[in-house]
């Protein structure tokens, strides 16, 4: 009897699982088109942030030059520095999209007062934060790759080794970000403001992940201590493998330390992070504050 | 055929947030909000139900739970046999909610846009959307500002809009949260026809309906719920409710002479036709029959003013 019930309960939730995935698209294709639409309705926005863009990689090619021939060999990458702040900007663009899109959108829909009528439709969480997330996930890869397309295009950036291995290596780090990002929606979900997750990699990225400087260099002048902060955030790991990949032209058996460390990551991250989700909306319907912001 | 809505012995407490660490650090910390005590009651199929009460009785709240967006502190609430809480997905597939805040739509999109976005959520396919959203238009009167940015319509038009989206996937449970606030009176008696049409169409659509217009609860609504104070104090239809209070009214007959004649009768009683037959045998012509009885209002008065005695 029981065996029977365990069957029924696993083919209705099987069941479940299959329809929220046959609806998965359509549901992804709603909130990519709202915040399309959105996003066109402030033009002037898009085409200043494309003018920023270009702006930031003409300032760093002038940078570059004065380290021209400078370079300590011990430091690989950083043979010709723009492409590697090029690859660096590029890439932090699409990180902190991953971990703070979820967020935002949560902020923006309580703000706006639209959570409780995404949330009063027949979707699952799993569902609210891929959709809610994709159509940033869009604008940010047209912008992270402006930044590779303008330093090829206008300054001759050169780039090599396997572009799909880098995408891989993207696309692990942004999901491992992405679950950062959802304990930092958690967070607002519940506390509203004060994000103690957006302030640690926000400043810290950028400061201990080698964006625009060696992480050795925090080693040699700060000390080991300081220095292996870089160690525990994704986004060093990340990097790392991105550059190996496209600018050292490394294969994939040499890129397994900071690929292994991304899963290590995200198996711990991934589970924890979507309980911590699910108990946040379950306590603000408790405290009936999913609009309050 | 069973209720469409059951509500067992439904408590709401608003809990203090982090009431263990503010008073770790010594901070004042609020008393819980109790916002409803031991509410039960069934809507049958089809039926409009009333929902009355001031504001702060517990009405929102009430309706915000049944919606799923609120969760109990203990009691249940079933939807056409669903959990409210354990299968909360298959709730809001049976129901739509129409609220007067006009904050949850996307105020730079147009009405259509907002309707598409909340379509698809609802799993539905473009070709089926369009037509249903035009269906909507058509029937809500709003073809002409469906392609005007949300932000620029109208109150009454927003409003309208709100009960469009609750109707798009046909939900056979629909909660209206004064769905006529902000209509003027010929577009509100238009919205009640519309209400009473889908609660006479096959299959009939579930209707839980608050406003704190009382005269409109009263032409619309088969049953009645007072809540005060997150407490049900009464259910019943509007004729035995207003009974309860009072069941006398009083006639007022105005003759051809001018002269005024007020009698206090029982409801249903024979002296209103004797008197109107005394006067027909002085010869007098009857202008103007005037009844004062009790309304909704004196029985949400008396409700009120027992629990403030208390």
């Amino acid at each position: 009897m029981n065996a029977d019930l365990i069957r029924v309960h696993l083919r209705s939730s099987a069941a479940k699982i299959m329809n929220s995935l046959k609806l998965l698209p359509r549901r992804i294709f709603a909130f990519v088109a709202r915040d399309f639409r959105l996003f066109v309705s402030y033009r002037m926005q898009f085409v200043l942030r494309i003018v920023s863009v270009l702006g930031v990689v003409t300032t760093l090619f002038f940078m570059s030059k004065i380290f021209a021939g400078f370079t300590d060999p011990q430091f690989s990458q950083w043979r010709d520095p723009l492409a590697t702040w090029l690859t660096g900007l590029a890439v932090l663009n699409y990180f902190m999209t991953g971990f703070s899109s979820l967020a935002n959108s949560i902020r923006q829909e309580q703000t706006q007062g639209t959570l409780e009528s995404v949330l009063l439709t027949p979707i699952n969480l799993p569902t609210v934060i891929v959709s809610s997330s994709a159509w940033d996930f869009l604008e940010t890869t047209f912008f992270s790759f402006l930044y590779l397309f303008f330093g090829r295009v206008f300054f001759g950036v050169q780039y090599r080794g396997s572009f799909f291995l880098a995408v891989v290596f993207l696309l692990l780090t942004t999901v491992v970000l992405a679950c950062l990002g959802i304990l930092s929606a958690s967070f607002a979900m519940v506390f509203k403001r004060g994000d103690p997750f957006g302030i640690f990699l926000g400043a810290g990225s950028a400061l201990f992940s080698g964006v625009f400087f060696p992480t050795q260099l925090l080693k040699d002048y700060a000390g080991p201590k300081l220095g292996s902060i870089s160690l525990i955030l994704p986004t060093t790991h990340g990097l790392q493998g991105i550059r190996q990949v496209l600018i050292e032209g490394h294969g994939l058996a040499e890129v397994t330390q900071p690929l292994v460390t991304l899963l290590g990551f995200l198996v711990v991250l991934l589970p924890f992070s979507l309980w911590v989700f699910g108990r946040a909306v379950r306590r603000a319907k408790r405290e009936g504050s999913l609009i309050q912001y | 055929m069973g209720p469409a809505i059951s509500i067992h012995n439904l408590s709401k407490t608003y809990p203090v947030p982090f009431r263990r660490l503010r008073a770790f650090f010594r901070r004042p910390v609020k008393e819980s909000v109790e916002a409803l005590r031991d509410v039960s009651f069934d809507v049958n199929t089809g039926e409009i139900f009333g929902l009355i009460g001031r504001n702060g009785a517990g009405k929102t709240t009430l309706t915000k739970i049944v919606a799923t967006l609120v969760q109990p502190t203990t009691g249940t609430v079933v939807v056409r046999g669903h959990d409210s809480v354990s299968a909360d997905e298959h709730v809001r597939r049976q129901i739509g909610l129409s609220t007067a805040e006009e904050r949850s739509f996307y105020w730079r999109l147009t009405g259509e846009q907002n309707l598409m976005f909340f379509a698809r959520l609802h799993g539905l396919r473009d070709r089926t959307a369009k037509q249903r959203i035009q269906a909507l238009f058509a029937r809500l009167e709003l073809e002409e500002v469906a392609r005007r940015r949300f932000g620029e319509l109208s109150t009454g038009n927003k409003q309208r809009l709100a009960v469009a989206r609750a109707m798009l996937s046909s939900p056979p449970v629909l909660l209206l949260d004064e769905p006529t606030r902000s209509l003027d009176p010929l577009a509100a008696a238009r919205m009640r026809e519309l209400i009473r049409s889908l609660a006479q169409q096959d299959p009939p659509i579930t209707i839980l309906f608050t406003s704190h217009n009382l005269s409109e609860v009263e032409t619309l609504c088969e049953r009645v719920a007072i809540i005060s104070r997150g407490r049900i104090r009464a259910i019943d239809t509007p004729q035995n409710l207003r009974d309860l209070t009072s069941g006398s009214e009083t006639v007022n007959i105005t003759v051809s002479s001018g002269e005024k004649i007020s009698l206090t009768r029982q409801h249903n009683d024979d002296r209103l036709d004797e008197t109107i037959r005394k006067l027909q045998s002085e010869g007098k012509k009857i202008i103007d029959i005037e009844t004062e009885r009790a309304t909704l209002l004196d029985v949400l008065e008396r409700y009120e003013a027992a629990d403030e005695r208390k």
